[in-house]
């Protein structure tokens, strides 16, 4: 087990180093950062000055050398707009961010998992048509107009939930529904397949011939077997939700790290974009790691490996 | 008949299943009885619908398609097909009637311990507390001579050898003392050593319990040596039915000399297997007659309508309308 | 004409229409609709898109009480008919699409092919290039790369070819493995054929099937990803116009005019529905082994 989680880690260490090269080639693309930090009729001598000061002038792989070190400390660089550490802010919107990917995920779990279960159970019936059609729905509304359209309704027109900003759980609905809606259709899916699979089984049809409730049948034995393949889907979906809020933070003004990225890109703040952005790769690589893991823990076949 | 009183008594059972081909008649017209302490092999090929007899005791048919369309099926007397759901599964399955399945590599639940497996009939379907449940099982698991049960509870399916797997098995099959015990082919996936330990655990439980066996199998071997009597079954229909010694030394039927001169002996090395010629006939549209005649090497004019059963010694019966003729 | 009953006359030139059979008809409806407007939208639409007329502000769609058929679908806080803005924002839509997915499904297949078919070392840094890829959401990504380069149509293109190659190159290779076993490429190997030519004229001919099926696929997340660029202002700049651009300017009046964020919605959700429906038709029909995708 613990060999195989290092093997994971260390898999995942190298993806996030990887991140990091792409993210700052990218944003060099831009070209030199300076003309952007400095007024555009600064005289050539302070740009000059400038540059050597925050050792532009040195080669890129000597640049990407000194990002990622100081990055391996924590250290980010400057917010131009805000004169912080990049970091910080970026830490400083973490809470709101995982609490909304939370509520999200709860919501697309707790709506994928009733109706995934049920469509396998009584395939065929009006919970499985009812799921396709929501499933064909949820790929084909992009999350930010799902957004929008909860808004008009609830926001807007029956005025009973705020439309933006955060605060209590109300705040917390519409931003929710908007963000856990597109995974819905793929959870549900999986968890429908996966029962499928299941309920076809050997171990099943001898528990129910050994007269196991029908309900324990697929909640309990049917089900943690189903599981799986959603559990390991859940991780890349959180880690989506947790580095893919941007739109929806931006709509409902959420105070996150997306609508600070989103921000921070009009402003061509790339300290922040930077930290950012790769903030958002390490959560991913890592929610993936927690997911193998867990994977090993449902599993056990895997755990005894 | 035997002398003990009928456990099951199964009459004129019909099973169809409904496919968009057409309608299957898998079972069709079937009788049988067990008595208590009896073991009563169920002998045909795959696809003889003896399979599906079994399933329909326990109404565990395909769901939507398969139906129980004529017949009855008495357990201790009381009618089985007129139950509704509800008390089929809370009483019957598994309480009075139990299932040792086919292949124990695939029939013990992957994600739960053995544990938990074996001690759920207990808990959730006995009402038994915890506690008491995991005593039942490590009790039930000893019966099956698992070694030292109360330290492996923990342990998963695939931490069992495939022995060790059908134990587990019929553990969870004998735990709560049913009446009756349907086992479907329960050597098949075994090697040749780990049946014959099954085999005696099977004939020592019995012992044990006084329960009925039905054993579905289409090894005549294992029959021959589990069972008491044996009904051979052919394109749904029961052909013949007699004392196991009985059928064995004075087959009746020429589908069963045919499936006897199958069966290779020991020592009878280079001895050719008599293969059945042909193929059985199709279940949606099966023939009116004697629905082995196609493949029959006796068959006559008669073979066109149905035989009688007819009884050719003590116990011993036979459809076939040149039961008893010397070949 | 004649009453002359007709023996049906073999039409080589339509027989790859005859594939179309059994096909969904309403996808294929809708689809059509949107390239016909993209090519030829001018001709149909009512009116300019960008012809602002303050007198005709925040009309509403002519089934509400003050609409009116002039502007079927209402007009927006500059008096723009919304109608025509949809039909002009298809041409956004096909040229993002068509780019998008030729660069993506090219680089993507080309990578996947090279991957699968020498293994080895190749393929391990290959693969380690997709999982980093992957391992940036892809959001973060593009507001990474629209904040470096212009925003703009190509760097919408540039972003979703970015994003999407790896989906492509995982897939093809995949493919690949599973072709380079089989005889004919084997003979062809010891036949002396030069790499290039195994590539291009035995392998990718069998795995068009593979490529059509996920760029019909992808269409649905091009237009949603065009749309989500442009609604945030870093994709479709005025005054070209696009349906993510039109989402974003209704934002501003969500509250007065609920048509104006309606539609443009509306519009997005049918194509995408379209080119889904008639994906899942496609891979059920040319390589069924995708629907684990």
């Amino acid at each position: 087990m613990w060999r195989f989680v290092l093997r994971r880690a260390g898999n995942g260490a190298v993806s996030i180093l990887g991140a990091s090269l792409v993210i700052f080639m990218v944003s060099r693309l831009s070209g030199d950062p300076i003309t952007l930090m400095m007024p555009p009729d600064a005289p050539p001598q302070a740009i000059e000055a400038m540059r050597v000061a925050l050792g532009l002038d040195r080669p890129l792989w000597t640049q990407y050398w000194i990002f990622i070190t100081n990055a391996l400390t924590g250290d980010f660089g400057t917010s131009y707009r805000w004169q912080q550490p990049a970091l910080n802010l970026v830490l400083d919107r973490l809470p709101a961010t995982v609490e909304l990917a939370v509520a999200a995920l709860l919501f697309s779990v707790s709506v994928a998992v009733p109706l995934g279960v049920l469509s396998a159970v009584y395939r065929g019936g009006w919970v499985d048509r009812l799921g396709r059609i929501l499933a064909m729905l949820g790929q084909a509304m992009p999350n930010f107009w799902v957004g929008l359209m909860l808004i008009l309704v609830f926001a807007v027109g029956f005025g009973w939930l705020p439309a933006f900003g955060r605060g209590g759980p109300e705040h917390l609905i519409l931003p929710a529904i908007a963000l856990g809606w597109y995974p819905v259709a793929a959870q549900m899916r999986i968890v429908r397949s996966g029962m499928l699979d299941v309920l076809e089984s050997d171990y099943i049809r001898l528990s129910r011939a050994l007269g196991t409730p029908e309900r324990l049948l697929v909640w309990k034995y049917a089900f943690r077997n189903a599981a799986v393949p959603l559990l390991t889907m859940l991780g890349v979906y959180f880690a989506a939700m947790l580095g893919g809020a941007f739109i929806v933070e931006v709509i409902f003004a959420w105070p996150g790290i997306g609508r600070m990225v989103v921000e921070a890109v009009f402003a061509r703040d790339f300290p922040v974009v930077q930290a950012g952005v790769l903030f958002s790769s390490i959560l991913f690589v890592m929610s993936n790691l927690l997911v193998d893991i867990s994977y090993g823990i449902v599993d056990p076949r895997i755990r005894n490996d | 008949m035997t002398a003990l009183a009928p456990v099951l008594a199964i009459e004129g059972l019909k099973t169809y299943i409904h496919l968009k081909r057409g309608v299957v008649r898998a079972v069709d017209g079937v009788d049988l009885t067990v008595g208590a302490g009896e073991t009563l092999g169920l002998v045909g090929e795959s696809g003889s619908g003896k399979s599906m007899t079994g399933l329909s005791i326990l109404r565990l048919l395909p769901k939507g398609a398969g139906k129980i369309v004529a017949g009855s099926i008495r357990l201790d007397g009381e009618e089985l097909t007129t139950l509704p759901e509800k008390v089929l599964a809370r009483d019957v399955r598994g309480r009075r009637v139990a299932m040792i399945a086919q292949d124990p590599m695939t029939s013990l639940n992957p994600v739960f311990s053995i544990g938990d497996q074996v001690s759920g009939p207990f808990r959730y379907h006995g009402g038994l507390p915890r506690q008491e449940a995991r005593a039942a099982a490590i009790d039930v698991l000893q019966r099956v001579r698992i070694p030292s049960p109360e330290k492996r509870l923990g342990d998963y399916p695939h931490q069992f050898s495939g022995g060790q797997r059908q134990r587990i098995v019929t553990a969870m099959a004998i735990g709560r003392g049913p009446r009756l015990l349907i086992a479907d082919e329960p050597t098949t996936a075994l090697d040749v050593t780990i049946q014959a330990q099954m085999i005696a655990l099977l004939r020592r439980l019995q012992q044990e319990s006084g329960a009925g066996i039905i054993l579905i199998t289409h090894d005549l071997g294992v029959a021959a040596s589990l069972c008491n009597r044996i009904a051979v079954m052919y394109a749904g229909r029961i052909v013949e039915t007699g004392p196991v010694r009985e059928v064995f030394r004075n087959p009746a039927h020429p589908y069963t000399r045919a499936l006897l001169a199958a069966i290779p002996k020991l020592g009878s090395r280079g001895r050719r297997l008599v293969a059945i010629p042909g193929q059985p006939p199709s279940l949606i549209d099966p023939p009116a007659g004697c629905r082995f005649a196609a493949r029959c090497p006796l068959k006559v004019s008669a073979c066109d309508a149905y035989p009688q059963t007819t009884a050719v010694g003590p116990n011993h019966s036979v459809a076939c309308w040149r039961a008893g003729e010397a070949v | 004409m004649t009453d002359v009953v007709q023996a049906p006359i073999p039409m080589p030139r339509m027989a790859w229409l005859a594939r179309l059979k059994g096909a969904p008809v309403i996808p294929l409806v809708i689809l059509g609709t949107v390239v016909f407007c993209a090519v030829a939208g001018g001709l149909v639409a009512p009116f300019d898109p960008n012809d602002a007329d303050l007198d005709a502000a925040f009309q509403p769609p002519f089934w509400a009480k003050e609409g009116s058929w002039s502007h079927p679908l209402g007009t927006d806080n500059l008096g723009r008919d919304i109608l025509s803005r949809i039909i002009a924002g298809c041409r956004v839509s096909v040229i993002v699409s068509l780019y998008a997915i030729a660069f993506s499904g090219a680089i993507g297949a080309l990578v996947g092919m090279i991957s699968g078919y020498f293994g080895g070392r190749v393929d391990q840094v290959i693969m380690r290039l997709v999982e980093i890829q992957m391992s940036i959401p892809s959001i973060a990504l593009a507001l990474l790369l629209a904040a470096a380069l212009q925003p703009g149509l190509g760097t919408v293109v540039v972003v979703i070819v970015f994003t999407y190659w790896t989906w492509y190159a995982r897939i093809i290779r995949g493919e690949v493995l599973s072709l380079k076993t089989r005889d004919y490429v084997a003979f062809a190997r010891v036949a002396g054929v030069s790499t290039p030519v195994i590539l291009l004229r035995h392998l990718l001919p069998n795995i068009m099937n593979t490529l059509l099926v996920l760029a019909t696929l992808q269409v649905g997340q091009v237009i949603i990803f065009e749309a989500s660029l442009s609604f945030l202002g870093l994709g479709i700049q005025q005054p070209d116009v696009s349906w993510g651009l039109m989402l974003s300017d209704a934002r501003q009046y969500i509250s007065n005019a609920w048509w104006a964020i309606t539609m443009p919605g509306i519009a997005i959700m049918l194509t995408c529905l379209a080119a889904n429906l008639f994906g899942d038709w496609l891979r059920d029909r040319l390589d069924p082994r995708l629907r684990q995708m």
